[in-house]
Formats: C-alpha cells, sequence, structure tokens
C-alpha cells in the first residue's frame, strides 16, 4: 500500500533534494515544495517508491505521505 | 493543484499590478508605484543614512508590505522565527543586489512594472535579470547553499517587524526626526494610508502565495516549473492593461520616468540582482514577506540593501536618471558581481568536497 502511495520529502537546500533523487531513482521528480507543507519555496522530491531513512542524510528535512487531501509525515529529522 | 496556485498566483500579480498603477496615479513617481529598491532607498534617505536631497521619504509601502507578511503568518501559523544561515553572507549578497538595481533603478519588481509601462530598458535588465538567475543556478545544481537555518526566539523573530512598526509611529508622531525630499522622485508619494493599505494588502497575499520574481525564472531552470512565473506574468499584464487604459504606456527607450538607455549597464546591474536573489533564495521583495515570517536571515539581507542603498547614494554608486551610472557605479557593479562569484564558487567548492 505505502509502496504505490505518493510520498514527497524536503530538504535544506536544493542540491539535497538531487542527491536524493539521484539515491532512491525511479520515478522520483524534482517540484517546489507544495504550499500546504511549508511557506518557503524550496525543493521537494515527489516518488513512489518504498521510502527507506537510509536514502536520508543531513539536508534531507523531512518525508510526508499523501493522505486523503493533505499529507502525513513519516519521517522528520 | 498547481491549477489552483497558478489561480492565486496571477491573482496576487494582478493585485500588485493594479496597486501600482493606483499608487502611480496617486502620486508615487511615474512606473515606480510599487519598487523595494528605491523605497528602501528612501527610506534610508529619510532615516540620515544618506543624504541626496531627491531621495528621502518613509515608503508606508515597505512597512506595510513586512507587516502584512508578519501579521498574516501569525494568523495562518507560518511565523516561524529561522536563521542562522551565513547571516554576514546574506547581508553582503544584499548589499550588492541593492547595487545592482541601483545602477539598473530598480528591484526586479519595478521592472516588471517598467516594462508594463513600456519602457523598453527594463528589458534589456530582464535578460540581464534571467542570465544572473540561470548563473546562479548553475552554483544551486551544483551544491551552492547558505546552510541551514535554525529555530530561533520570537523575540529574535519579531525584531524587524517591531523596529518597522516603531518607524511608521514615529513618522507619524514626530515626522521632523526625518529628512524628506522636496523635489525629485522622493517627494512623489501617494497617500499615507492609502500606500499603506496597498502595502499591507500585497504583503499579505505575497506571503500567502509565495510570489517571487527571481523564483519563478529559477523554477523554470531547475524544475520546469511554470507555477511561480504566473505571478511575474500577471503582474505585467495588469500594469500593461492600467497603462493602456490610463494613456501612459509610451513604448520605446528614451524618455522614460526614472530610467537611463546604458545597455551594458541595465544588463549587468540585473545581473546582480538575478544572481544574488538566487543565492539569497529571494528576490528583494520576497526578502520583506520572508522578515515578516520571521526570518532573522532574511531580515539581514534587508539591512543589507538598506546599507547598500545608502552606500550607492553616499559613494555616487547609483545612476542619475537619463544619464545612467557613473564611473564609481560601473567598478561597483562589475566588483558586485565578482564577489558574488566568488562567494558562490567557494561555497560550492566547499559543499562538494563535504558530499
Amino acid at each position: 500500500m505505502e509502496a504505490e502511495a505518493l510520498k514527497v520529502a524536503t530538504f535544506h537546500s536544493h542540491y539535497g533534494a538531487i542527491m536524493f533523487k539521484k539515491r532512491i531513482g525511479g520515478d522520483a521528480s524534482l517540484k517546489p515544495v507544495p504550499r500546504s507543507l511549508s511557506s518557503s519555496c524550496g525543493t521537494a522530491v515527489f516518488f513512489t517508491s518504498p521510502f527507506n531513512a537510509e536514502s536520508t542524510d543531513e539536508n534531507t528535512e523531512a518525508v510526508y505521505i499523501k493522505d486523503g487531501d493533505g499529507w502525513r509525515v513519516i519521517w522528520k529529522r | 493543484m498547481r491549477f489552483a496556485e497558478k489561480g492565486k498566483l496571477a491573482a496576487t500579480g494582478i493585485i500588485i499590478g493594479a496597486a501600482a498603477v493606483v499608487l502611480t496615479l496617486l502620486g508615487n513617481p511615474g512606473n515606480m508605484g510599487f519598487c523595494i529598491a528605491c523605497f528602501l532607498r528612501d527610506t534610508a534617505g529619510a532615516l540620515h543614512l544618506h543624504t541626496t536631497p531627491i531621495v528621502e521619504y518613509v515608503r508606508p509601502e515597505i512597512i506595510g508590505i513586512i507587516l502584512g507578511s508578519f501579521v498574516l503568518s501569525l494568523i495562518s501559523g507560518d511565523f516561524r522565527p529561522r536563521g542562522g544561515s551565513s547571516p554576514v553572507l546574506r547581508f553582503i549578497i544584499g548589499f550588492i543586489v541593492m547595487i545592482g538595481a541601483l545602477v539598473f533603478l530598480g528591484c526586479p519588481l519595478r521592472m516588471v512594472i517598467r516594462l508594463g509601462g513600456g519602457d523598453l530598458n527594463a528589458l534589456v535588465g530582464l535578460v540581464g535579470f534571467i542570465a544572473g538567475i540561470g548563473c546562479g543556478c548553475i552554483f544551486l545544481n551544483n551544491g551552492f547553499t547558505l546552510g541551514k537555518a535554525e529555530k530561533q526566539t520570537n523575540v529574535e523573530g519579531v525584531a524587524l517587524p517591531f523596529i518597522t512598526v516603531l518607524l511608521f509611529v514615529l513618522f507619524l508622531a514626530v515626522p521632523s526626526l526625518f529628512l524628506f525630499s522636496e523635489s525629485g522622485p522622493g517627494s512623489m508619494h501617494a497617500p499615507v494610508a492609502v500606500a499603506l493599505l496597498a502595502g499591507l494588502i500585497v504583503g499579505a497575499a505575497a506571503e500567502r502565495t509565495r510570489l517571487c520574481m527571481a523564483g519563478g525564472i529559477r523554477d523554470i531552470f531547475i524544475v520546469r516549473d511554470f507555477t511561480l512565473i504566473s505571478g511575474f506574468v500577471a503582474i505585467f499584464i495588469a500594469v500593461l492593461i492600467g497603462n493602456l487604459i490610463g494613456g501612459s504606456f509610451h513604448l520605446g527607450f528614451s524618455d522614460q520616468p526614472v530610467s537611463h538607455s546604458m545597455h551594458i549597464w541595465n544588463f549587468l546591474g540585473m545581473f546582480a540582482v538575478g544572481l544574488g536573489s538566487v543565492l539569497l533564495g529571494g528576490c528583494p521583495l520576497r526578502q520583506l514577506i520572508l522578515a515578516g515570517e520571521g526570518s532573522s536571515d532574511s531580515a539581514m539581507a534587508v539591512l543589507g540593501m538598506i546599507v547598500g542603498a545608502a552606500f550607492a547614494h553616499n559613494f555616487s554608486l547609483a545612476s542619475s536618471a537619463n544619464t545612467g551610472p557613473g564611473i564609481n557605479g560601473k567598478v561597483a557593479v562589475v566588483a558586485g558581481i565578482v564577489i558574488l562569484l566568488a562567494i558562490a564558487s567557494i561555497v560550492t567548492i566547499r559543499e562538494r568536497r563535504k558530499a
């Protein structure tokens, strides 16, 4: 179930998002952070592959999963 | 989702464009309904930080933008005091962004407003702005970051909005403290209440939508996303329509309000603004909005811009309308771009080594 659900990871830097996307591969894509998650205008990574905390690093801020119309946090540094 | 966001950004753009046209009709200088760089410069003059007699006025629009963002972010829960992300570098970058803007004669917001008035010099500035943003995106894609912002106290987050309130109270209660232009752009202004209200509305709307003149172009370069740019386009269309209806649209390079036609310096001035804005994470308007949300990093960038404006006039770096920059301004812009490139290169190399 979770493996197919849409997830979004947020970062402290744009480069952090690029490196995370490279690490998880698959269908991951770079997009602006959803307004409902943050008032900042950084880069987020959207993906549907299973989330593994080992994919994160010091630049990773949080990971959310789609929950109805909103997002639910599943990992936070 | 994206469509809804684009709609809100377009609505915000229309509000800003309409406000710019109305403020100009009510007294602000031509094609200067809103200009963050010019208004910070005027405020610096009013505070005696420089003494150029034609650009001194406490601009209520700036006060309104910061407070509009502050109040709405408090209500919506977006007010989160953060800071400690290379504050001195942010001050320096803000300083250089201001020098670039005052050589061009306008921030990115005024650049779009000038375009909507038919000023083709602003088109040259736009090319420089896009080039600067493109250059900044190369650094972003290769690891540039000013570092993680950490949680700060509420006192730290409220400091700049509080100073803004204090400034406005003193402006109303003891105006003799300040300098006010008797001629030139500083003497031209809309009524205080209207200017403040326009600033409050624009600040709140820009906070909600994250509107950013640099961010729209940056997002196209780095994530191929066209959401933020819709605000930029809407401002242009709203100002263009307003000017066409009001009969103040004049297409061309010459005889444009508060502008010059030295193309290389219009290009380089806005190149510095574009590059600096990407390094800061937002244009001058966005820095005011983020400062209102409690970012002491953006507050440092705003202070850098104010000090930059004072230096620009005390050391003859700012351009003169019609004649453009003098030798000091030309040297300052080139030196500013070199410093920005050096900061970006050193930080990027350091981050790549860490990775």
